[in-house]
């Protein structure tokens, strides 16, 4: 805890992330609780511009956009965070098993991590979420497996410089399991690293999760998600920019907190930089 | 060098092969029986027999994956459900209006990012720095299609300087030479028409270089940082040669090479990021032919363009690796032993 704030204290960028970040939460988690419904039609409010009851006008179909923004940040925040946990469990699985065998299992698996890294993720994604067919869920799974292998091959780097060190030699001569000495010894010393990348991913893991709710691959109407709300109202970009520009704006800036935040720790947690700080 | 480029292209085809693995595999995801998905509730029995014999439904998976592995190596990647052509041949029409977008944009990124990042380098820790450092955290966190859309509204809408959808105006309709709109417009005497596919360049090549812009700046400028503390810079200051040239010749030549493995690396944001703005430019490319087989559940062409996605990225991972084997001695020594 001290120090997390020395770290806010010396990064002012990071310190600026993290409070945009609180404020996005609290609007999120309590907006909704005040704001009218962000399904109710009002067809005579269709297109109305911002005003005093609405900041932020109405969409085509007289939705408050303002609604449909914190509504929408709900599902954005916990796909987020929700992709990330999973491709950050399902990469370091893999990447430290690999690292622990070593030998043939270690280059096969290996080389499967090298070919899903062969392709542009945010391509992987959207050919992963097509085939399972458009939902919310499904984009959250297709970003999660495009997302795991960067998990995978960072969990074997340590793997495999943990695995030789000789704590691990003497659990192995005590006769402790694989999957004991992988859990108890290798991945507490090697999560630090990880840690850092999660926090880099979820700027990520919402961007390409906007991306394919753009695409019309992510949740469906009429949820309010802000992906899909940018490209559900550009058909009306001329008479009613808002209505795309705010669902737009809010990504931009929670993934904005996000990086700000993620950029600061990476440099944090680089040992060249440290020393010269120092 | 010769060895390493043999050793290198060894090196890549156990992973091509399993990147083929991959996208075959992807149309398996499909659920339920895939022929019947993809036609949806009004296909005769007919025609999803048809289609089960297309995608090889009936063999065993292994035979599947290998006529499939056959097929792309004859260049043949199944036929569009929605027209019927070869994807193949569709994908190349497309190939070239991608190419102009993407090498255009890693152009624009160069010439923009690198000067950024040097006097954000040089000037480390000031306002100007941190002010490049939020703009490019901006640029990074910036969806693709906000900034397409952002511009279309500003510059197409409310200005009417810049087109905001096509490739070309219809008046403008000559045929392809190179498939480069703007060298075709040079190459058949036509000026104006260059001009006006210029025009219609101008907006997606700033959505695709801004985010690309703003990461190599950054990139270049910590790189700048970590080599002006070599021990190098201080010899070379130490004999006395002028701070200019220890920055360029000393510094950012240093630099130059990791951004280099930086820009590969992004390259495949890149990518990702023309299919959006493709989609938002309308732009006729392999990523809207991607979008629109989406929306048309057309999954052979959206196998097709991930299969081009992924080679153009292995392709330039490959050039980058090999360029940056022949620029650093270090390697190139390390090699040829």
């Amino acid at each position: 805890m001290r120090e997390a704030a020395r770290f806010l204290r010396r990064n002012p960028l990071a310190a600026f992330g993290a409070a945009l970040l609180a404020a996005i939460l609290l609007a999120v988690l309590l907006g909704p609780l005040v704001a009218p419904s962000p399904i109710a039609l009002d067809m005579s409010r269709r297109l109305a511009p911002p005003s005093a009851e609405q900041l932020l006008g109405a969409d085509f179909f007289g939705r408050d956009v303002l609604s449909r923004v914190l509504s929408g940040g709900r599902a954005t925040l916990a796909i987020g965070v929700g992709v990330v946990a999973l491709a950050f469990v399902a990469g370091t699985a893999f990447g430290l098993l690999s690292g622990y065998l070593g030998g043939w299992a270690d280059m096969a698996m290996m080389r499967f991590v090298d070919a899903m890294l062969s392709f542009p993720s945010l391509v992987l994604a959207i050919a992963l979420a097509a085939a399972l067919g458009p939902s919310l869920t499904n984009a959250m799974l297709a970003v999660a497996i495009a997302l795991a292998p960067q998990f995978a091959r960072l969990a074997r780097a340590q793997a495999l410089s943990i695995s030789v060190l000789p704590y691990v030699e003497a659990a192995i001569a005590c006769g402790s399991t694989t999957r004991a000495i992988l859990w108890r010894h290798v991945l507490p010393n090697g999560i630090g690293p990880l840690l850092v990348q999660a926090s880099l991913a979820v700027g990520s893991a919402i961007l390409q999760t906007a991306s394919l709710g753009f695409l019309g691959l992510g949740a469906q109407p009429p949820a309010p998600e802000w992906g899909a709300d940018v490209s559900a109202n550009l058909q009306y970009l001329r008479e009613t920019p808002w209505a795309a520009l705010a669902p737009g704006g809010a990504i931009l800036l929670t993934v904005l907190a996000f990086n700000l935040i993620g950029d600061a720790l990476g440099d944090w947690f680089n040992p060249r930089r440290r020393t010269q700080e120092s | 060098m010769a060895r390493m480029i043999a050793q290198r292209l060894l090196a890549f085809l156990p992973v091509l092969l399993l990147v083929l693995l991959i996208v075959f595999a992807l149309s398996r995801l499909i659920p339920g029986d895939p022929a019947t998905t993809l036609l949806g509730p009004g296909a005769t029995a007919d025609q999803i027999a048809a289609l089960r014999a297309q995608l090889r439904l009936d063999e065993p998976p292994l035979s599947q994956f290998f006529s499939y592995l056959w097929g792309v190596l004859q260049g043949d990647l199944g036929r569009s459900l929605k027209s019927g052509a070869a994807v193949t041949q569709e994908l190349l029409e497309r190939l070239p209006a991608t190419l102009e977008l993407a090498i255009s944009a890693t152009l624009v990124a160069l010439v923009i990012g690198i000067p950024i990042g040097v006097l954000s380098a040089i000037r480390a820790n000031t306002p100007l720095d941190h002010g490049v450092r939020i703009v490019s955290l901006a640029g990074v966190s910036m969806p693709a299609f906000l900034l397409a859309v952002l511009l279309q509204l500003v510059f197409g809408i409310w200005l009417g300087w810049l087109p905001i959808s096509g490739r070309n105006s219809p008046y403008f309709l000559g045929d392809p030479v190179t498939g480069f709109a703007v060298l075709d417009g040079f190459l058949t005497g036509d000026p104006e028409a260059a001009w006006d596919a210029a025009r219609h360049l101008v907006l997606p090549v700033m959505v695709l270089a801004a985010f690309l812009a703003a990461t190599l700046a950054r990139f270049v400028r910590n790189a700048m940082l970590e080599a002006m503390a070599e021990d190098y810079i201080r010899t070379a200051r130490s004999k006395g040669l002028p701070e200019r040239s220890v920055i360029f010749i000393h510094g950012l030549r240093n630099a130059l090479l990791p951004a280099l493995t930086v820009l590969g690396i992004k390259f495949a944001e890149l990518l990702g990021g023309a299919i959006l703005t493709e989609t938002v430019f309308a732009w006729p490319g392999v990523g809207r032919y991607m979008f629109d087989a989406i929306r048309n559940r057309d999954y052979p062409v959206v196998q097709g363009a991930t299969l081009v996605f992924a080679l153009l990225f292995m392709l330039v991972s490959l050039g980058v690796d090999l360029l940056h084997a022949a620029l650093d001695p270090r390697i190139r020594r390390r090699v040829g032993q």
